[in-house]
C-alpha cells in the first residue's frame, strides 16, 4: 500500500471552525484536513467535539465560524445535500435510516440521482448492490428488523452509494463482532487504496492504531494535534486524548479493613439462558461478572432485579429476596443499571435534574409540593460529586456524551436512601476514558458505603481493576472465580476463552 | 404497498358495499336513483377534497386544522368575486381570488410551522381562529349568491350519472397512491414523515417537502371551497367543520398520526363512506345525531383493526417475552 504523502490533494479542508451549543463551546478554531487515500483517524473522548466536527464536514450543522471545504470546492451553506453533491459520504454513528422503510428503499432513498435506477427495478438493483459489498440481509425486509451489526453495515453501505471523493466514519464499528470489523476494515481500506480520502473516527484505539494514516486528537473541542500513526502507541494517544498519563485508572481497594458479611445470597437460582447458580457477594464487596457475551450474565443480573423472573432462592441482607417485579426488587433494595441507558434508565427528552430526582420526589417535596430549591440543590451537589459535565441541569440528558448520560442514571442509588444492592450493566460501554474513572470512583464510594455491587463487563481489564472478586459464566452457569493475587485481565481472559466445563456448586 | 397499507381500502370499500346493499334493501326506491347517487357523489366533493388535503398534511407528520376556516373563508370570498352578471374574464379573476386565499393560507401555516417551528396543531388553530373571524367580518350573516354559471358547472357537468368533478378526483387519487408509493419523490415524502433526521441526512430537502405538504393542504380547501360554494349558493360564514371529519377521513383511510403512512384512495373512499351514512340515515328516519355516533363507533373499530397487526404481534411476546426482547438487543453490540 502506498502510503500518501503530503502532496496528494486534500478532499476534506475545515479551517478555524467553532460551534457553540448554548453555553457548551463543543469546538474552538479547529482545522483539520484529510487527503487522497489517506486513513485519517478522529479520536477524543466523549464530548470532545468529534461528532460535532463531523456534523459541520457533513454540513448537517453550520459552524459559528470557519471554512469547509470539500473536493476544493468552498461550502457556502450548510446543507448535507450540497455535501453530498461535492462528494461527501458519511455513515452515521445513530444511522441515517427511515426504519419502517425496506432495505431496498433505504438505499433507493440514498442513492443519487445520476446512479438511481428505475423505480421498478430496485429490489433487484438494492440486491446486486447489497452482493457487490458482501452484504447479506433480506432486501424487502423492513431496516427496523434488522439486527444491530446489520443496520450499521448497512449505514456503511448506503455512505458509498453515491461514489464519494471523501468518507466519513462515525464509529462504524460499534456494534460490530471482530470478523465484522476484519471486514469492514478490509473494505475501507481498499475504498483508500481507489483514492477515497477517509475520516474514521472511533474509540476502540487498536482498531485505530491497526488502521489509521494519520491521527488527530481532540480535547474538549480543541485540537491536540496530528500525528502519524507509524510509531505511535496506546499510551501516549491516551495521554493525548486525557491529557494526563494513564496511571490512575482505578481506584484503590480496601480489601483488609472489611468485615466479611453476607449481603446477597443466591442458591439454585434459574431462569431463561441461565442457572442454577449458587453465589454470595459481600457487603462492600464488588463482584465482576465476565464471560463471553450471551452466556446468560445479563438474564442473571436482569433477575435479580425482577425485570425477567427466576426461581430458585435468593436473599439479600438476610431476608428473602422479593423478584416478582423490578418494583419490588426496588423496594427491597436492589439497583440495576441497565446496558442500554436510553432505553431503560434514562427519560432521554427530560432535563439531567428530572432524572437525577424522579425517583426520591417525595423526599424533595413538603405537602406534595415539590421545592424547586431543594431539588436544584440536591442535583448540583450530585453533579459535582459525580463529575457531570453539562451546561445546565435543564439541559437534556439525551444532548450529554455517554458517559455524563451514564452518571446521571448513577446519581440514582446514590439519592436513594436503602440501597443494598447495586447490578451494573456494561457500565461503562460508549463511555470515555476520563468519565470511565469517575463512575469507577462513584461504584467503589458505595461499595465502602457497605453496599454489594455486581459488575458485569467485557472488558477484563475493567474487571481486574475494578472488581475484588470476579466469577465467570458459561452456558448461564459459573464456571471460574478468580480473586486474590491471581485477579488479572489475562487470567481472566484465559477463564471466558478456556471454555471449562460448568462445575456444580461454585461460587460463594 | 404492503399487505396491511391494503386493509382500509378493503374495508372500507366492503362497509360502503355494505351498507349501500342494505339500504337499496329497504329503500331502493328513494336510495338507489341516478338523482340520489349524484346527490351523493356531489356531497362528497368537498369533504374528499379537504380530506385529499389532510392526508398530505398528514403524510409529512402534521395536521391542518385550519382548513375547516379555509373551505368558509373561500365561499365568503366567492360571494364576492363570483357573482351573479360576471362572465368569462371576471370569472377567472374570480376564482383566481378564491384560489389565492388557499395560498395565502397555505404560505402563512407553512411559515409558522417550518420557519417559527410551531407545532402543526397550534399554528393551524391559530390560523383557524384568524380565518373564523374574518369570515364573519366580511358576511355577519349568509348572503350575496354564488353564480349560477359557475355552481352549474361544478354541479350538474356529468358523465352518465356520474359528475365529472367526482371521475376527476378519483383519477387524481389513484395518480397520487401511484406516485406515493411507487415514485423516488413519493418515497421521499414518506420518509420525511417517517423520520425526518434521516431523511435530511440522506440529502432530501425536508423543510421543502413539508412547506409544500401544507401548501397543496390549504389549495386543495380551497378547490373544495368552490363545491361547498355550489352546494350553499351564498356567501355562509358558517359552514360544517371540515377540520375534524377530513382527519377522521384520512385516518379511515389508512393515513398514520404520526406520519409517513397513509393513501389517497383511502381517503376519497372514507369521505365517501362518511357522506354515505349522512345520506341514507333520514332514509330510515332517524335522527342525524346517529349518524354522528356511527361514524364515531366505527373509527374507533377501524382504527383497532388496523392496529391488529401490530396487537398481535405485541400479544405473542407476553409480559416475560417483553424483557427478553429487550435483552436479546441489549446483547447485540458485542464488546
Amino acid at each position: 500500500m502506498s502510503t500518501p504523502g503530503p502532496e496528494s490533494p486534500v478532499v476534506l479542508s475545515l479551517r478555524g471552525v467553532s460551534k457553540a451549543f448554548g453555553a457548551v463551546q463543543a469546538l474552538r478554531d479547529v482545522t483539520f484536513d484529510c487527503r487522497e487515500g489517506e486513513i485519517h483517524c478522529l479520536v477524543g473522548e466523549n464530548g470532545s467535539g468529534k461528532s460535532t466536527l463531523l456534523g459541520i464536514a457533513s454540513g448537517f450543522l453550520s459552524p459559528d465560524g470557519g471554512e469547509v471545504e470539500i473536493g476544493g470546492r468552498r461550502r457556502r451553506r450548510g446543507s448535507p445535500a450540497e455535501a453530498r453533491r461535492f462528494g461527501l459520504g458519511i455513515a452515521y454513528q445513530t444511522y441515517s435510516h427511515v426504519l419502517p422503510l425496506s432495505v431496498a428503499e433505504n438505499l433507493y432513498l440514498a442513492v443519487p440521482g445520476a446512479e438511481r435506477p428505475a423505480y421498478g427495478r430496485m429490489s433487484k438493483w438494492a440486491t446486486s448492490t447489497l452482493e457487490e459489498f458482501g452484504l447479506d440481509v433480506p432486501v424487502k425486509a423492513p431496516v427496523g428488523s434488522l439486527s444491530l451489526a446489520q443496520r450499521q453495515l448497512l449505514e456503511v453501505v448506503k455512505s458509498l452509494l453515491a461514489k464519494p471523493k471523501v468518507l466519513l466514519l462515525d464509529e462504524p464499528t460499534t456494534a460490530l463482532g471482530p470478523q465484522e470489523v476484519d471486514q469492514l476494515h478490509g473494505f475501507v481500506k481498499e475504498r483508500s487504496r481507489a483514492g477515497v480520502g477517509i475520516v474514521y473516527v472511533s474509540h476502540r484505539l487498536p482498531e485505530v492504531l491497526g488502521i489509521a494514516d494519520r491521527i488527530s486528537v481532540l480535547r474538549d473541542g480543541v485540537k491536540q494535534g496530528t500525528f502519524d500513526a507509524a510509531g505511535l502507541t496506546e499510551e501516549a494517544l491516551v495521554a493525548h486524548m486525557i491529557g494526563r498519563p494513564l496511571q490512575l485508572a482505578f481506584p484503590d481497594r480496601d480489601v483488609e479493613s472489611r468485615e466479611p458479611e453476607p449481603m446477597l445470597d443466591v442458591s439454585g437460582l434459574h431462569g431463561d439462558r441461565f442457572g442454577p447458580i449458587d453465589l454470595k457477594v459481600e457487603k462492600g464487596e464488588i463482584l465482576g461478572l465476565a464471560g463471553a457475551e450471551g452466556n446468560g450474565q445479563v438474564q442473571f443480573l436482569r433477575a435479580l432485579a425482577g425485570v425477567e423472573r427466576p426461581a430458585g432462592n435468593a436473599s439479600c441482607d438476610g431476608a428473602e429476596l422479593n423478584t416478582r417485579s423490578p418494583l419490588a426488587a426496588l423496594r427491597a433494595g436492589v439497583v440495576l443499571l441497565s446496558g442500554d441507558r436510553t432505553a431503560e434508565s434514562l427519560f432521554p427528552v427530560l432535563s439531567v435534574r428530572s432524572n437525577t430526582t424522579i425517583q426520591v420526589l417525595g423526599s424533595l417535596g413538603r405537602l406534595g409540593f415539590l421545592l424547586r430549591r431543594r431539588e436544584r440543590r440536591t442535583v448540583d451537589e450530585m453533579a459535582r460529586r459525580l463529575r457531570i459535565r453539562m451546561a445546565s441541569i435543564e439541559q437534556p440528558v439525551q444532548s450529554l456524551s455517554g458517559g455524563n448520560q451514564q452518571k446521571v442514571s448513577l446519581t440514582r442509588p446514590f439519592l436513594r436512601g436503602s440501597v443494598k444492592l447495586i447490578l451494573a450493566d456494561e457500565p461503562t460501554q460508549g463511555v470515555d476514558v476520563g468519565a470511565r474513572f469517575d463512575i469507577y470512583e462513584a461504584l467503589r464510594a458505595k461499595a465502602d458505603e457497605g453496599v454489594a455491587l455486581i459488575v458485569k463487563s467485557s472488558d477484563p481489564l475493567e474487571l481486574a481493576g475494578l472488581c475484588d472478586r470476579v466469577v465467570v459464566m458459561s452456558r448461564g452457569r459459573i464456571v471460574d472465580e478468580i480473586q486474590g493475587d491471581e485477579l488479572g485481565e489475562r487470567r481472566i481472559v484465559e477463564a471466558i476463552v478456556g471454555g471449562r466445563v460448568p462445575k456444580v456448586g461454585s461460587g460463594g | 404497498m404492503r399487505f396491511r397499507g391494503w386493509i382500509p381500502l378493503v374495508l372500507l370499500a366492503a362497509l360502503i358495499f355494505g351498507v349501500g346493499a342494505f339500504t337499496t334493501a329497504r329503500h331502493r326506491d328513494s336510495f338507489l336513483t341516478e338523482f340520489n347517487i349524484n346527490n351523493l357523489l356531489l356531497a362528497t366533493m368537498p369533504l374528499a377534497l379537504v380530506a385529499i388535503g389532510q392526508t398530505f398534511a398528514m403524510l409529512v407528520g402534521g395536521f391542518d386544522v385550519s382548513v375547516a376556516a379555509v373551505v368558509t373563508m373561500c365561499v365568503v370570498t366567492a360571494s364576492f368575486t363570483l357573482t351573479d352578471g360576471k362572465s368569462g374574464f371576471g370569472l377567472f379573476l374570480g376564482s383566481l381570488a378564491v384560489l389565492g386565499v388557499g395560498l395565502a393560507t397555505g404560505i402563512f401555516n407553512a411559515t409558522l410551522i417550518r420557519v417559527l417551528k410551531l407545532p402543526s396543531i397550534i399554528a393551524t388553530l391559530g390560523t383557524l381562529s384568524i380565518l373564523e373571524g374574518a369570515s364573519l367580518l366580511l358576511r355577519d350573516h349568509p348572503e350575496g349568491a354564488i353564480n349560477f354559471d359557475v355552481i352549474d358547472a361544478l354541479s350538474t357537468t356529468r358523465f352518465g350519472f356520474l359528475p365529472l368533478a367526482f371521475i376527476g378526483v378519483v383519477g387524481f387519487v389513484v395518480l397520487a397512491d401511484l406516485w406515493l408509493y411507487r415514485t423516488r419523490s413519493g418515497m421521499a415524502v414518506r420518509s420525511v414523515g417517517l423520520d425526518e433526521t434521516s431523511s435530511r441526512r440522506l440529502g432530501m430537502s425536508t423543510g421543502i417537502i413539508v412547506f409544500g405538504a401544507f401548501v397543496v393542504c390549504s389549495l386543495m380547501a380551497a378547490i373544495a371551497g368552490f363545491f361547498e360554494a355550489a352546494q350553499v349558493q351564498i356567501g355562509s360564514p358558517i359552514i360544517g367543520d371540515y377540520a375534524l371529519t377530513s382527519i377522521a377521513a384520512a385516518v379511515l383511510g389508512g393515513a398514520s398520526l404520526a406520519g409517513g403512512r397513509g393513501s389517497f384512495v383511502g381517503t376519497l373512499l372514507a369521505a365517501l363512506f362518511l357522506s354515505l351514512i349522512d345520506n341514507v340515515i333520514p332514509l330510515f328516519q332517524q335522527p342525524a345525531e346517529y349518524a354522528e355516533m356511527t361514524i364515531g363507533a366505527l373509527i374507533l373499530l377501524a382504527l383497532l383493526l388496523y392496529q391488529a397487526p401490530d396487537l398481535i404481534a405485541r400479544l405473542r411476546t407476553s409480559w416475560g417475552g417483553v424483557g427478553r426482547l429487550r435483552t436479546r438487543e441489549g446483547e447485540a453490540p458485542a464488546g
